[in-house]
């Protein structure tokens, strides 16, 4: 079964093309560009969109507009292809390639998106339960890095990849797809009137 | 076909539009209403019931026209000016049906989609001619010298025509949208019951902001009860004011030019006092003076499309 798996909520976007587990192919994308990155993951492997099982598409928490736009483009491509998908939370994305850590993702605006309880949340990070030696990734913990490991939290190198959502774990999440059209972003905000 | 798609401020839209400019389908998810409680719209609102809209409206208006992708030969989507977060809704769907059927797709000007909607059928405008486009986003006079070529020759220096009337209609306790609002009130009152002032800027340029200041201390100095008895003028009087204006400069616009032909598009081309201070312009039908897909895909007739792959780095833009 061929997946499209695709995530452009945060500002360092991620796609791959997987094949029953077997990684074809990921790529380092830009929301606004994340159809060239499709489009040489598919020509790499010598398929054609039509050959597409499923799509897996990150739902968020992040950049609304980011979100949007990956899920613009999986209706689209739903639409065109006749073909049914699964929405994955970008945190369970992020947090399913570096098992044991805490996934922070930066929110603006003074906060981040975490899981809290076991729900997605949008809070301070002064507000974030760390036990100490508590691993945490993604571009909120880079952001907030001073905040966190004053706290006894630990924060790999900026470079580290684990702080990068990778679209080979949104295709290993990816529960039963269904349309497409029915995948809801995860914004946790309600819209700003004067945003 | 043709097949447009429309998303750059409050109305979700597609249409399927022949090569000779027949219209197939033509559909329209105003969002007016969500918006109307907030008194305008808001961005981020807009853009989520964008997502929401943008593929059951494109699947309603196959439906309408009785066709499949298949009959598709090209996309076209308004890549800009507009809300950014919006028009990347659309411009991310339409890349996303373009790329997935090795179709080309035709970024289009929201203002070339607006003047193209003349050129649809049944009764199709051939340039040259004067085109007034006035709007809640636009107030533009434009020489239309080809269906391809087109000159700026006046603008806006501060609110656009349709956004002077949604700020009227808000110092008047009138609901959202404005236009349609002091219109029906306006027909009621005296156009003349307030010397509301147009400031005269140099050339073909307009400015509205100072009378929307005008009509605020109008209201400032009357009591409730008494704004109440005068609604219908302070309607009146503001809207003759801003027709005045439009009607004015479109003249001398034309005279300038050398045109003998008018047209009048955009949401604000739907106001009965404009329509009639220029009875020999030629309007769109209402339904496409408002946002639209059918007048992104007619302007897709005559813009360059862009071939598989090269639109898929394609970005939006909020403005030129
Ligand atoms: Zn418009």
């Amino acid at each position: 079964m061929l997946t499209l798996a695709f995530d452009t909520a945060t500002a360092t976007a991620t796609s791959a093309l997987v094949d029953d587990g077997e990684v074809l192919g990921e790529r380092v994308s830009r929301a606004q560009s994340l159809l060239e990155d499709v489009d040489a993951l598919l020509r790499q492997a010598g398929a054609h969109p039509s050959e597409l099982d499923r799509l897996a598409v990150g739902i968020g928490p992040g950049s609304f507009t980011g979100v949007r736009i990956g899920l613009a483009v999986a209706r689209g491509l739903a639409l065109s292809l006749d073909v049914p998908g699964a929405g994955v939370s970008t945190l369970a994305a992020l947090a399913a390639g570096a098992p044991g850590a805490l996934a922070v993702i930066d929110a603006k605006r003074r906060e981040v998106f975490a899981i809290v309880d076991g729900e997605p949340r949008a809070l301070a990070p002064a507000e974030l339960q760390l036990a100490p030696g508590t691993v945490c990734i993604g571009d909120g913990a880079i952001r907030y890095r001073d905040l966190f490991e004053e706290r006894g939290a630990v924060v790999p190198a900026a470079d580290d990849e684990r702080h990068l959502p990778r679209a080979r774990f949104h295709a290993a999440l990816a529960g039963e797809a269904g349309p497409v059209d029915e995948i809801e972003p995860l914004y946790l905000r309600v819209p700003d009137a004067d945003a | 076909m043709i097949l447009g798609i429309e998303t750059s401020c409050d109305e979700t839209a597609a249409a399927l539009v022949t090569e000779e400019g027949e219209i197939r389908a033509s559909v329209v998810a105003s969002q007016a209403e969500l918006h109307a409680r907030y008194g305008g719209v808001v961005p981020e609102v807009a853009s989520r019931r964008h997502l929401e809209l943008v593929t059951p409206v494109i699947r309603e208006t196959l439906g309408v026209a009785g066709a499949t992708l298949d009959d598709v030969d090209r996309i076209a989507v308004t890549q800009g000016p507009g809300l950014i977060g919006a028009l990347l809704v659309g411009l991310a769907a339409a890349k996303a049906l373009a790329w997935s059927r090795r179709l080309p797709l035709v970024p289009v000007d929201h203002l070339d989609g607006h003047v193209a909607s003349l050129y649809l059928q049944p009764e199709p405008l051939e340039p040259p001619f004067l085109c007034l486009l006035a709007s809640g986003g636009h107030t533009m006079l434009l020489d239309v010298r080809s269906h391809t070529e087109r000159e700026l020759l006046g603008t806006t220096l501060d609110d656009a025509a349709g956004e002077a009337f949604d700020k009227g209609a808000r110092l008047l306790g009138l609901g959202y949208p404005g236009g349609r609002e002091i219109d029906r009130l306006a027909q009621d009152g005296d156009p003349a019951a307030y010397a509301f002032p147009v400031a005269r800027v140099p050339g073909l340029d307009f400015s509205f902001s100072g009378l929307k200041t005008a009509l605020l201390y109008a209201v400032r100095d009357l009591g409730e009860e008494e704004l109440a008895e005068r609604r219908a003028d302070l309607a009146a009087s503001y809207q003759h004011a801003i027709v005045r204006a439009l009607v004015e400069r479109t003249q001398e616009a034309a005279r300038q030019a050398g045109r003998d032909r008018i047209a009048i598009v955009g949401g604000v081309a739907a106001n009965s006092e404009l329509r009639a201070s220029l009875p020999a312009a030629i309007a769109a039908p209402l339904s496409l003076c408002t946002d639209n897909a059918a007048m992104i895909a007619s302007a897709a007739r005559w813009t360059e499309p862009v071939a598989y792959p090269r639109y898929l780095a394609l970005d939006a833009y909020a403005s030129r």
